[in-house]
């Protein structure tokens, strides 16, 4: 007994209306109806953060969350980030060793841009607070820091 | 450290805009038209006989199914590196008789995922429930179950005895004699964890069904060459009717360096269906896919009170799970790290592998040197204990090092050392960190304490070797120069992180001496490339790089002799140098300015006058795999009270022979470093011996790995390089993949002896493990 | 669990979904699904476990486009948490921030930013995990659970709340509407503190503590304990111990030996056991003293 029902929300930006079963997971919904696959599964129980999204310029976890729960609702994935924050993100990451299988990466971004632009001046330990729900398995995190203190500073100056 | 215009400066990560951007397509992002989605049906035992299969009720929802009456039956092995003689096979691609609780024995596709997942659910199978094992110990005795009676070496049949999978002996010397000379004789016994490999990206194939009867292929692979054969031999398609893409690979660590199985049910999907089939596998399927081998070792050696070596001897059992993936190559490879660390004189070693109802395990970055790497350098260090000597100078007296040969990747791979950093490593490392000032352990009042560990470590570059042993090892690339003076690099070499690509184009540009951004590396696959082997054995750059560097300069080659018509001087007095205003290579004679020519117009002359392309294709093979070296100096923190340990400050060295991409360098050490800590202090997969099945049920809840706030202060994390340059390696340049994590948790283990006095012999070292040895011990000082 | 009907990457469970705007409307639809619905409002452990098949709701009732549960006020004798506040307001509410730093503490260590965003306090104690961050230090606050069902609203203590692993006193029909935290005694301090695997992990024990302290002797103090016992627990006889007593990390020392001596791990009831009783028993007395300890300094600050 599912129930399809009618969601109208913007995806980066762009009024869009889809319909969803109730069982239908935001992630599937970018990834196959939106063909957005820049947001990645990796665990599918909130433990890696590679599924990372905006909604209302909130992160969330979009593996666990209905494409229901977006009705009414912006959402924002790393293909729509463009503003100042994120282009200076996307240069420090490549500039500081922060990118290298990549599949992480645009779980990263989506967080460290929501983090600068919460808390322009981080320290570093705010960074790791911020972005601890983000899995590496090839960094070992030391450039992805070094890359957000860095757009921190770029940005600020 | 030679000065290069290209290799070894610092730029933004290249041809990872992409990744950026979030539109670089990884296999479970690759969407076909008509395309059905897969998934696949696993043995709920770890051990049992199917009776009976009902696939009807599943098909009558319109899924397509497969039971391993569709599927080819013949025994494989998904690993092509090693020579076929050499090649044990016990894997189908579908089974009817489970050896792991987890593996496929059916596989269904549908419209979308939902659909394919009820369709799975309705398939009924009837299990016959066998005997099972899942310790080494139980395995090998004689009156336990059988994981396999029979398997295939290359193409005969083998009575598999006592779950023994294969086994290899070496002995070289008179051990016996050795150890009589001995002072001292140690002798210890360890065991290490079963680790999973956690790439990000779990495993994936989309394969579409080509008009002719081929098969084209998006994987997670880091061989689409060995895939394109495996594949070939298993539904024995021809192989030019066979296409593999490249595409981006979400970390692998060893995972794929042999055909995963969901490829080769994807390409039996598709086949059935007719239409293109995805199957991407959930977290919980990867974690029942593949995990690293758990080892059981001895080690004893002798040494003379003046701390030189008289004898070593080695004995290993590994647990490899319900397979093989080359555990026979594995075995020749821990003896051949054991013998590289240290000069033992003389040398006996047996290393047996056993088959257990488990998740098969495969190569897992090191393959097989972590665990060799932690056992001997801990040793080292309580062996320099006994001694009374400074572990440092233990391992200074008796280290392999330049001049000396090295074993690499076991007895047919033997090369001479041609550089290494080690000694400049050690001083400025110790140096750094304080070694010499480093206090006794407990020192430190209260619960918190401190201590320093080292750990010296190495890698092959490759499995290259002046001769061929059991190992493939070679590459192969082109290289095209365009009209407009920009470069193609075409290389079946993946690229599953590292940089390789980047590496690649460097190492071409500077040959080339074109400005690096005229150089494109092709997203090529299987049709387009020739061979290379694999990116694996940290041979990225060594092996990969030293291929396009030999088909860079016979394009140079090329393209010198049509300069040198055009300009008509002589072609050996021409030289090429960047230029950054016009954007171009220029070719250019030193006392006369008015004979030169940029790349690109050479290449579009060529063009006009129907002269031909500027382009070659060679294959190489490395003469050597000479060891990249690492040495990590850990400062730890061990809070007595909860037994946690933190990580305070790290020097740490590598000596890579030339430093090819610096920041990309660095991030193998750092990311080597991370890995390394959940392999000392908390990774494994234990097993519920009740049902068979992972404790942690395939769920990233309970299999853990470090987070950004595990890590240290960052400027606390010191790296550089030895200045070294290798002989035989491209541009001087050596691995580096493996060398950055192996030695680490033996560093961990042995700065964590040095804060509380206390030595472990298995892995992970864990609070519990931890707090429970303390408890026993008489309470330090301080 | 079996392995051919998990697939966390969809979600194969067939639901119905409502989005009540009103308490009333959600309490009616509990009344009428009861054992079949379940309560949506963070999602970050209801997905999960229906991704596991541990559970299999007909009917889903989510409760976050509800007004009146998603606020959190401050009156003058209390804090109210709506059900649906999720724990990343809660742990950037100014009030939490300088007065209730256990609570804090014990939120900011839950999951990942992400998660935090999306997860509720409501949801977090209804999962009654007995190694759950946010009990303790409720449990020391004194803090009350409000539930409402058709029939009526109910207010109960937080001690009495939990039941057993997993489980809590609510019925099918119950609706987690808010939870009061009244003001901490004036001049005390709170602390919490966890034991884990790595930085981003569930505890393997944790502990919560409050105390006030005048005139160098304890005047109140409350300990609670997680992962050593069916249900988070007050420890009493810690309590008991040091009021009236001075303030010593001695003191603190014997009165967490005494903590050690009473709690009783449970086996573990999925078998990926995350760490052994022996560990959690003792660990469990170095958090009690550690929290004693820091909740000591803040009291005493705020002299």
């Amino acid at each position: 007994m599912k129930m399809a029902r009618i969601i109208t929300f913007t995806i980066n930006g762009k009024a869009r209306k889809e319909p969803v079963e109730a069982n239908t997971l935001l992630v599937n919904l970018i990834r196959e109806r939106l063909t957005l696959t820049g947001t990645k599964y990796a665990c599918g129980i909130g433990e890696c953060g590679a599924c990372t999204v905006l909604i209302n310029g909130k992160p969330a976890l979009s593996c666990l969350t209905l494409a229901a729960e977006a009705d009414g609702k912006d959402v924002v994935t790393i293909e729509g980030l463009n503003d100042k924050i994120s282009t200076v993100l996307r240069e420090t990451f490549l500039e500081e060793g922060a990118v290298q299988c990549g599949f992480c990466t645009p779980g990263f971004l989506v967080m460290s841009s929501y983090l600068l632009k919460e808390k322009p001046k981080p320290t570093e330990d705010e960074v790791k607070k911020y972005v601890k729900g983000n899995l590496c398995r090839c960094t070992g995190y030391i450039g992805v820091i070094r890359a957000i203190m860095k757009a921190s500073e770029k940005i600020n100056n | 450290m030679k000065n290069h215009s290209f290799v070894g400066k610092r730029v933004p990560r290249l041809f990872s805009q992409g990744l950026v951007l979030g539109v670089e397509q990884f296999s479970a992002d690759v969407s076909l038209p008509h395309m059905l989605h897969g998934r696949i049906l696993r043995s709920p035992h770890a051990h049992a006989r199917i009776v009976r299969i009902d696939t009807s009720e599943a098909e009558k929802t319109g899924a397509i199914t497969l039971t391993c009456r569709d599927v080819p039956q013949n025994k494989f092995n998904p690993r092509l590196v090693s020579t076929p003689e050499t090649t044990y096979k016990d894997w189908t691609v579908l089974t009817d008789e489970p050896v792991f609780l987890g593996e496929p024995v059916a596989a269904v596709a549908a419209e979308t995922e939902q659909e394919a997942q009820r369709a799975l659910e309705l398939i009924k199978v009837e299990y016959d429930v066998l005997g099972s094992v899942f310790e080494t110990v139980t395995s090998l005795d004689p009156r336990s179950s059988a994981v396999h009676k029979r398997i295939l070496l290359d193409k005969k049949e083998l009575a598999v005895e006592n779950n023994t999978a294969c086994k290899l002996e070496f002995n070289e010397g008179n051990v016996d004699q050795g150890f009589g000379e001995a002072d001292i004789i140690l002798e210890r016994n360890y065991k290490t964890n079963r680790r999973y490999h956690t790439q990000l990206e779990t495993k994936t194939a989309v394969v579409k069904p080509e008009p002719n009867g081929g098969v084209t292929i998006w994987s997670t692979t880091q061989t689409i060459h060995n895939s394109r054969i495996l594949i070939h031999q298993v539904f024995r398609i021809p192989m030019h009717k066979i296409n593999v893409k490249k595409v981006a690979l979400g970390g692998s660590f060893g995972s794929s360096i042999h055909t995963n199985i969901v490829t080769l049910i994807a390409v039996a999907l598709a086949q059935k269906a007719g239409r293109p089939v995805k199957i991407s596998l959930t977290r919980e399927e990867d974690m029942r896919d593949h995990a690293s081998f758990s080892m059981n070792f001895r080690i004893k050696a002798g040494a003379k009170r003046d701390g030189t070596l008289t004898a070593g001897e080695l004995e290993m059992i590994m647990d490899i799970g319900s397979h093989q993936v080359q555990a026979y190559a594995l075995l020749g490879t821990v003896f051949g790290w054991w013998a590289s660390y240290y000069k033992w004189r003389n040398l006996r070693y047996k290393g047996t592998a056993v088959y257990t109802n488990k998740v098969p395990s495969c190569a897992m970055r090191g393959y097989g040197n972590p665990q060799t790497s932690w056992i001997v350098e801990t040793f080292m260090d309580e062996l320099a204990e006994i001694l009374g000597m400074d572990p440092l100078d233990l391992k200074q007296k008796n280290y392999v090092g330049i001049g000396d040969v090295f074993w690499g990747q076991g007895p047919t791979v033997k090369s001479l050392i041609r550089s290494c950093g080690v000694e400049e490593m050690f001083t400025k490392g110790a140096q750094m960190i304080g070694w010499k000032n480093r206090h006794q352990a407990g020192k430190d009042a209260g619960p918190l304490k401190r201590g320093i560990g080292l750990s010296r470590g190495f890698h092959t570059s490759s499995a290259g070797s002046p001769i061929s042993g059991h190992i493939v090892d070679f590459s192969g690339a082109t290289v095209k120069i365009n009209q407009d003076g920009t470069v193609d690099v075409v290389t079946a070499l993946m690229d599953h992180g590292g940089g390789t690509m980047q590496a690649v184009a460097k190492i071409v540009a500077e040959e080339l001496q074109v400005p690096l951004e005229n150089v494109g590396v092709v997203q090529a696959d299987a049709q387009t490339t020739v061979y290379d082997v694999c990116t694996h054995a940290s041979r990225g750059i060594y092996a990969g790089g030293g291929a396009a560097l030999k088909a860079a300069r016979q394009a140079k080659e090329r393209l010198i002799q049509f300069a040198a018509k055009i300009l008509e001087v002589n072609p050996d007095a021409l030289k090429i140098k960047p230029d950054q205003t016009l954007g171009q290579g220029v070719v250019y004679i030193e006392a006369l300015p008015e004979k030169r020519i940029t790349v690109g117009e050479v290449a579009e002359y060529a063009r006009n006058k129907n002269w031909g392309s500027i382009a070659a294709t060679e294959s190489y093979r490395p003469t050597a795999g000479p060891p990249h070296f690492t040495t990590f100096f850990v400062e730890v923190e061990v809070d007595t009270e909860t037994g946690k340990v933190k990580p305070i400050r790290i020097v740490a060295g590598a000596d890579i022979g030339t430093v090819v991409n610096p920041e990309l360098a660095e991030g193998q050490i750092y990311g080597g470093f991370a890995m390394g800590w959940g392999m000392a202090l908390f990774e494994d997969t234990p097993y519920d011996l009740a049902t068979g099945d992972l404790m942690n049920r395939g769920m990233m809840t309970d299999y853990k790995i470090a987070t950004p706030l595990d890590i240290l202060p960052i400027d606390d994390f010191k790296v550089f390089f030895a200045d070294t340059y290798e002989p035989t390696g491209p541009w001087g340049a050596k691995g580096i993949g493996e060398g950055s994590y192996n030695p680490v948790a033996g560093a961990i283990a042995n700065a964590i002896y040095n804060a509380i006095g206390i030595r472990f012999y298995e892995l992970p070292i864990t609070p519990e493990r931890i707090t429970e040895a303390l408890s026993k011990k008489e309470p330090l000082e301080g | 669990m079996s392995i051919n009907t998990i697939n966390t990457r969809i979600l194969s469970t067939e639901f119905e979904y409502f989005e009540p705007s009103s308490v009333e409307e959600a309490v009616n639809l509990l009344g009428r699904y009861k054992e079949q619905s379940a309560v949506l409002s963070g999602g970050t452990d209801l997905l999960v476990r229906i991704k596991q098949k541990r559970i299999e709701p007909r009917y889903l009732v989510n409760i976050k486009r509800i007004d009146a549960l998603r606020r959190i006020e401050k009156t003058p004798e209390l804090l109210r948490i709506g059900a649906a506040v999720s724990l990343l307001e809660i742990e950037q509410y100014d009030f939490v921030r300088t007065n209730l730093e256990a609570l804090h503490e014990a939120v900011s260590s839950i999951g990942s930013m992400q998660i935090r965003n999306m997860a509720t306090l409501g949801g977090n104690i209804s999962r009654a995990s007995p190694a759950g961050d946010s009990p303790p230090p409720l449990l020391v606050l004194g803090a009350r659970v409000n539930l409402r069902e058709t029939s009526g609203t109910k207010s109960i203590p937080l001690e009495e709340f939990f039941r057993s692993p997993g489980r809590t006193i609510m019925k099918p029909s119950e609706l987690f509407i808010n939870l009061e935290i009244p003001n901490p005694p004036k001049e005390s301090g709170t602390a919490f503190l966890k034991v884990a695997r790595t930085g981003m992990d569930l505890a393997k024990v944790n502990a919560a503590s409050m105390i006030m302290v005048e005139d160098n002797v304890v005047q109140s103090c409350r300990v609670a304990l997680g992962g050593v016992a069916p249900t988070p627990i007050r420890v009493k006889k810690v309590e008991e111990l040091l009021i009236g007593e001075k303030p010593t990390d001695a003191r603190f020392a014997d009165a967490a030996k005494t903590a050690s001596d009473e709690v009783r791990p449970i086996a573990s009831s999925h078998s990926h056991k995350r760490s052994t009783a022996q560990y959690r028993i003792n660990v469990s007395g170095v958090l009690v003293k550690r929290t004693l300890q820091l909740a000591r300094g803040r009291s005493l600050e705020r002299k």
